[in-house]
């Protein structure tokens, strides 16, 4: 059953496999790469079956377009490679090709499978039993993917590269030994409180799935020597790349990391690695930034205390407790950090450190294999009789450290002297040390000695030439007695021989240990060297030899020229790289250089344009000015300046390169940063210093094109700074420049739209200026902008004319205006605040300033309301004529918004503007029904002067004018005069209709109540009537005094208009008798005044000769009679004959 | 608990695959006084934790934002994590505190890597304090952005890493370990 259900489940598994291949290779992307990661679960986990159908199915994948998919392949061979070895010589080549991807995502994922495929390649070649060809073929794939990665620890990319080396740091552990570590402890004895050893990972690593002892030896491809070398090498590659300048942070640490993990499973690595570390130390690569500089001093004292901790750095505490002491770590804390066991020794020899006559090292490898070894004493002693033969085979023992303990040896360094004084002195200075030589700065200190002493070893390892004398230090290594002063060991040391591994103590052990790890490592190194494969070291010795000559010359300071060192090519692996084979050049040399190729380029101008280069030359000019120091900056721009009209538009390229690195459409060039803080202000710099040197310069080419430049300038530029606003500014009172100044200004605000309200400004104000042209070009050019631009700019304009205006309202004149110390207002001043709103005013869009006028009129004083009042006129008349009178008659006239505006809102106080106003608007045609009616109200609710009504008079009905009468009479003659002559319409086109007629308006005048207006004005009015012989002519004034008679009560003027109508007319006597009799049947004699006049109207009458006296006073009563005079009463005496009144005469019936 | 989840909530809300973890023995928390802090193990729900804190002394703790805080964080998930214990591999660590950078690489230090799977680690100092944890979150979410918008995250982290730090103006340790 459960078999049976085995296979069912089976079954499905195949059938939604297949479902899922088909399924993935219909889709796309990510779907087709979830689907790969269900197939590849399903393919290794649930049916391993299935894998040899389908997995052609899956690697088919390796070169899709997605990542996704790719990756997952990758995914898919790496677990192939774990859990099914057999499929190996399947998939080894889509892992190479994945490695060589042309993703980077795909390429770092690959790389990271292939560390581990290396490592299951290598245990699947020991245990597997497959074909040798295959094994060969996969050997050689692997051997090529191997090759591919070295090569990518110089990729541009730095993710590649922290890849790779995790992969050589796998290739390295697999491909070392790890016997050494092996017998030096077992597990079983590792110690339970540090928990950093994991034992499992320890287990896993010495059980090992792959280790070398383990290598088949039937497979003829596979040698263990060939790889230990291998490894050799690739080790001494990551040490390079560890040391190099160039290296990132990450990759920095990545490397560190990865050699401390070398350090610890293979600790034949340490000294090298805690080398390796100590010069990083006190090199770190000068790209680092500070950050990372602590990112990186964080992580060495990290590994540093997990070494120090681990067993295998035995041999290199002192280094170890030294570099953390160096990186500022206390003594307390480095003892803290020392595992206790090996703690008490130590504490001795960190506190005797600074004694350097005292041995300061103990254990150290050297001093141990000279205690145990017999070998290498053997050679020490050798050298003392006979060094000559001594040299190739100590060259493998003698260490830095060993000449180190030798130099701290008083005798020694003494003898050292001696013996050199005596017999390697040359006899006279030799030149190039007297150049060369300086006073060591630190000598007698720990460095100086470390440096000596390695100066000393690069001279006993690389030259042939006797050296003895050099080489005295060495005997005093070796006698047992001082290397120690614990009082166990020296016995022990030199009593027991490798041979017995057994000790007492743990502390011996480890000393031990490391003694024959020491010795078995000298075998190797000397078996090494006889074996074929000494070229390899050749190799490293030849670069050795350069690291200490390098060294050598920097610790010397000798000013070494930046030679670039060739590396050897024979390495297999090595990529010449630029960075590494040269030396950066000094800045102030690169500046140099720099600031002479800009010249050079400058002074190709004639071949640039021959060669048709002109547009890339300008090109790198401008970048060299925008992105480099300041002296290219002052190069190109003198030699702009040097024929600034050719230049100009080289000039304005540049500006425009500053532009755009200040508004960030550029890069903003790295090389700056460090130049200048205020980089955003270069472009702002260059624009003004460009301007003030065209202007200021004085050269006789330029003042020529001074003005041309100026406006190239300041018109092209991509945007102008205040800064160059204020010097516009500042040249408007400059005499010479002013008027180009202002013309630039308006320029400007026409120009750039988008600004002109900031540059507007600084027009206007010249409106004020005391300079009569300079005060009229900037009023006209205020004006013209204000005609043409924006609305913000408009409204700067408005603004400051508002603000001039509301000059005229203070005491005293402004500053501005009147810089002396007499202020005192004049007219001409006035006249200047009142220029710009007036010269607003009559635009379309300024019509609302005439109400601002009106208010700050309301609360002016007397003297600036008169100016006001003047300077008004003139535009108010102009604004009053329509434009389209002419042309459009019929159109019917209204009244322009403004001045309704200001009818409407009469400010307080402007009453007499608004009189002045209307007057100018009724002056040159009738006035409008709407201003009529405005005025009306006005006058009914504000305006109590009736003067305000004059203007629109004859707009008014009859009755308001008949109203007004009585006080529009009491004004000034020469108003009541005006007034009549608008009443009588005398100047107005003769087919309108006056609202009162001639004869109205005399009856009017006669009818007024004389308790309303006295008696004197109604005279003074008629006598206006009387005057106008036109209009009051026979004809209407016979009608105006029949009306009169008509009139119940006699009008007190009445007799009085009679007689001087009678003597302006005589022919109406007719007329006058007949009123006359009128009279009397009103009983005149009743009104004294009226019958004086009618008594005066009878004399005149009958001097005229008029027939109809008689009867008038015939029909007098006799009580009237009574009261004629005599000559009268004569006549009425005389009897009558014929009709009692004479008809009247023709026409006035 | 304070910082890392400041900074989880707000990077969840962005639509990153977030987690946080301690680095320490224990969950501390202050206590009521600086000597006797309320210390919990791993993987006690924060619910048992607020209620505990709830009974001790309810005014202090809400007083003091603590209880605020667990409440925050039982909405996230429902207890703390040890980040040493944790098997997941991630593409970047963020610690707020040099002390929980260095556990970190210190676990790191202490293990064989198996997949070789590089992570970025990047300590960005915090203060342990309400507000700092907000504005601490914020530039976590900054930075995270950036580095979500890069292409090759591996390539450009330094020059990330030491724009970020000019901006924000806080020093920023990292280095790359490997899983």
């Amino acid at each position: 059953m459960a078999s049976k259900y085995h296979q069912s489940a089976q079954a499905n598994a195949q059938a939604q496999l297949v479902q899922w291949i088909n399924d993935a290779g219909l889709s796309e992307g990510t779907k087709r790469a979830n689907l790969l990661r269900k197939i590849m679960e399903v393919m290794i986990h649930q049916a391993p079956q299935t894998i040899p159908m389908y997995i052609e199915n899956v690697l088919s994948f390796v070169s899709d377009k997605s990542t996704d998919v790719k990756k997952q392949v990758v995914a898919f061979i790496e677990e192939l490679s774990k859990q099914f070895p057999e499929y190996l010589p399947k998939i080894i080549g889509q892992l190479q090709m994945l490695v060589i991807d042309s993703v980077i995502a795909v390429q770092k994922r690959a790389i990271q499978a292939a560390s581990i495929a290396y490592r299951n390649v290598l245990i699947w070649l020991c245990k597997s039993n497959a074909e040798i060809q295959e094994m060969q073929h996969v050997w050689e794939h692997l051997n090529k993917l191997k090759l591919l990665i070295l090569n990518m620890i110089d990729s541009e990319n730095e993710g590649i590269r922290t890849h790779s080396i995790k992969f050589l740091e796998e290739v390295v552990l697999l491909q070392s030994s790890s016997e050494d570590t092996e017998d030096e402890f077992s597990l079983d004895k590792l110690p339970a409180h540090l928990p950093f050893l994991k034992r499992h990972a320890l287990e896993e690593e010495a059980d090992g799935e792959f280790a070398l002892d383990k290598l088949p030896a039937h497979l003829p491809f596979l040698k263990r020597h060939a790889l230990e070398e291998e490894a050799e090498h690739i080790f001494q590659l990551l040490l390079k790349f560890h040391n190099s300048q160039h290296i990132s942070s990450v990759n920095l640490m990545a490397c560190m990391t990865t050699l401390c993990l070398l350090a610890k499973l293979r600790p034949k690595f340490m000294p090298r690695v805690v080398q390796a570390l100590g010069d990083l130390h006190t090199t770190l690569p000068p790209t680092l930034s500070q950050s990372q500089v602590n990112s990186v001093r964080k992580h060495l004292k990290m590994l540093l205390l997990n070494l120090i901790k681990h067993p295998s750095s035995n041999d290199m505490l002192p280094n170890l407790t030294q570099l953390l002491a160096d990186i500022g770590m206390t003594p307390q804390e480095i003892n803290k950090a020392v595992p206790k066991d090996r703690r008490n020794k130590r504490v001795n020899e960190i506190k005797g450190d600074d004694n350097p006559a005292k041995r300061f090292r103990i254990d150290s490898p050297q001093s141990n294999s000279q205690g145990s070894d017999s070998n290498s004493r053997s050679e020490f002693n050798y050298e003392d009789d006979s060094s000559q033969h001594s040299i190739s085979i100590s060259k493998a023992s003698v260490t830095e450290d060993s000449i180190f303990d030798g130099l701290n040896n008083i005798d020694c360094v003494v003898n050292l002297i001696m013996s050199t004084l005596q017999n390697h002195l040359p006899t006279t200075m030799p030149s190039n040390f007297v150049t060369a030589y300086k006073p060591i700065p630190n000598s007698g200190t720990k460095t100086q000695k470390k440096s000596l002493a390695k100066m000393i070893l690069a001279l006993i390892k690389d030259e042939p030439m006797p050296t003895t004398p050099t080489l005295t230090p060495n005997p005093t290594l070796t006698p047992t007695p001082t290397v120690n002063p614990t009082p166990i060991q020296p016995p022990l040391l030199s009593d027991t021989t490798t041979k017995i591994p057994l000790l007492r103590d743990d502390d011996e052990k480890v000393t031990l240990k490391n003694a024959v790890a020491k010795l078995q490592e000298s075998a190797k190194a000397e078996r090494e060297m006889e074996s074929a494969v000494s070229k390899l070291m050749e190799e490293t010795r030849q670069e050795h030899i350069k690291a200490e000559e390098r060294k050598t010359k920097e610790k010397e300071k000798l000013v070494a020229p930046p030679t670039p060192s060739i590396p050897k090519l024979k390495q297999k692996v090595k990529l010449l790289k630029l960075q590494e084979l040269t030396r950066p050049i000094p800045k102030d040399i690169k500046e140099k250089l720099m600031l002479q190729a800009v010249e050079r380029i400058l002074r190709a101008e004639q071949d640039c344009i021959i060669g048709g280069a002109e547009q890339i030359r300008s090109k790198f000019i401008t970048i060299f000015a925008s992105s480099y120091t300041s002296d290219i900056r002052e190069l190109v721009l003198n030699y702009i300046l040097e024929d600034p009209v050719k230049r100009i538009d080289l000039a304005l390229s540049w500006l425009y390169e500053e532009y755009s690195i200040m508004q960030g459409f550029n890069r903003h060039p790295l090389t700056l940063k460090n130049i200048n803080d205020k980089y955003d202000q270069n472009y702002n710099q260059l624009l003004c210093s460009l301007i003030t040197q065209v202007c200021e310069r004085g050269d006789p080419l330029m003042e020529n094109s001074k003005d041309l430049l100026m406006r190239k300038i300041y018109l092209e530029s991509p945007v102008v700074t205040e800064e160059a606003i204020d010097y516009l500014k500042h040249l408007v009172s400059e005499e010479k420049m002013a008027l180009l100044a202002l013309d630039l200004l308006e320029e400007l605000c026409l120009m750039r739209p988008p600004r002109a309200h900031k540059y507007v400004a600084s027009l206007v104000t010249h409106v004020l200026s005391d300079n009569e042209e300079i005060r009229e070009v900037a009023l006209k050019s205020s004006l013209k902008v204000y005609k043409n631009s924006t609305d913000s700019a408009r409204r700067v304009i408005e603004k400051s004319a508002l603000l001039h205006l509301g000059f005229i309202t203070l005491s005293t004149p402004p500053e501005i205006i009147s810089p002396q110390h007499a202020r005192v207002w004049t007219d001409e001043q006035y006249k200047m605040c009142l220029n710009l709103v007036i010269a607003l005013f009559p635009e379309k869009e300024g019509k609302y300033l005439i109400l601002e006028v009106a208010r700050v009129y309301g609360s002016a004083g007397a003297e600036a309301k008169r100016c006001v009042l003047r300077a008004l006129e003139g535009p108010v008349r102009a604004a009053a004529t329509p434009p389209t009178a002419q042309a459009t008659p019929p159109a019917p006239p209204t009244l322009r918004p403004a001045f309704r505006l200001l009818l409407d809102e009469c400010p307080r106080g402007a009453e007499t503007l608004l009189t002045r106003f209307v007057h100018i608007l009724t002056e040159k045609s009738p006035p409008t029904p709407e201003l009529v009616s405005k005025v009306r109200e006005l006058y009914a609710t504000r305006v109590s002067d009736v003067r305000f009504l004059i203007p629109v008079l004859t707009g008014l009905t009859k009755k308001e004018i008949l109203a007004a009468l009585p006080k529009l009479i009491k004004l000034n003659p020469a108003v009541v005069r005006e007034v009549f002559n608008k009443l009588l319409g005398l100047q107005n086109s003769p087919d309108e209709e006056p609202p009162v007629s001639p004869q109205d308006l005399l009856v009017e005048l006669h009818l007024i109540d004389p308790s309303k207006a006295d008696l004197k004005y109604i005279i003074k009015a008629t006598a206006i009537c009387f005057a106008e012989k036109n209009t009051y002519t026979q004809d209407v004034l016979s009608a105006v005094l029949q009306r009169l008679a008509e009139e119940r009560e006699i009008p007190v003027l009445m007799m009085r208009s009679v007689l001087q109508a009678l003597t302006l007319h005589p022919t109406l006597a007719p007329l006058a008798t007949h009123i006359l009799s009128l009279l009397i049947e009103k009983e005149v004699w009743r009104h004294k005044v009226a019958w004086e006049g009618w008594v005066k109207c009878c004399e005149r009458l009958q001097a005229l000769g008029s027939s109809g006296v008689v009867p008038l006073l015939a029909a007098l009563p006799p009580p009237a009679l009574a009261s004629l005079p005599a000559s009268l009463q004569q006549l009425a005496m005389e009897p009558q004959a014929g009709n009692p009144i004479e008809p009247l005469p023709p026409g006035m019936d | 608990m304070n910082r890392s989840m400041e900074a989880h909530a707000f990077l969840v809300k962005k639509g990153f695959k977030v987690k946080s973890y301690g680095t320490g023995e224990k969950v501390k928390l202050p206590g009521i006084s600086a000597d006797r802090p309320n210390c919990y193990e791993f993987g006690v729900p924060y619910d048992d934790i607020y209620n505990d804190l709830l009974e001790k002394d309810k005014a202090y703790y809400t007083q003091n934002g603590l209880l605020h805080m667990l409440d925050r964080n039982r909405r996230i998930k429902p207890y703390p994590e040890k980040f040493q214990v944790s098997a997941e591999r991630f593409d970047v660590i963020i610690t707020c505190e040099e002390r929980v950078y260095d556990q970190v690489i210190e676990w790191f230090g202490s293990r064989r890597s198996v997949y070789n799977q590089p992570v970025h680690v990047i300590n960005l100092d915090i203060q342990d304090n309400h507000e700092e944890a907000t504005i601490g979150a914020f530039l976590i979410s900054d930075m995270v952005t950036k580095m979500a918008q890069s292409d090759d995250l591996d390539n450009d982290i330094d020059e990330l890493l030491h724009d970020f730090e000019a901006k924000c103006q806080r020093p920023i340790l990292n280095c790359i370990m490997f899983y």
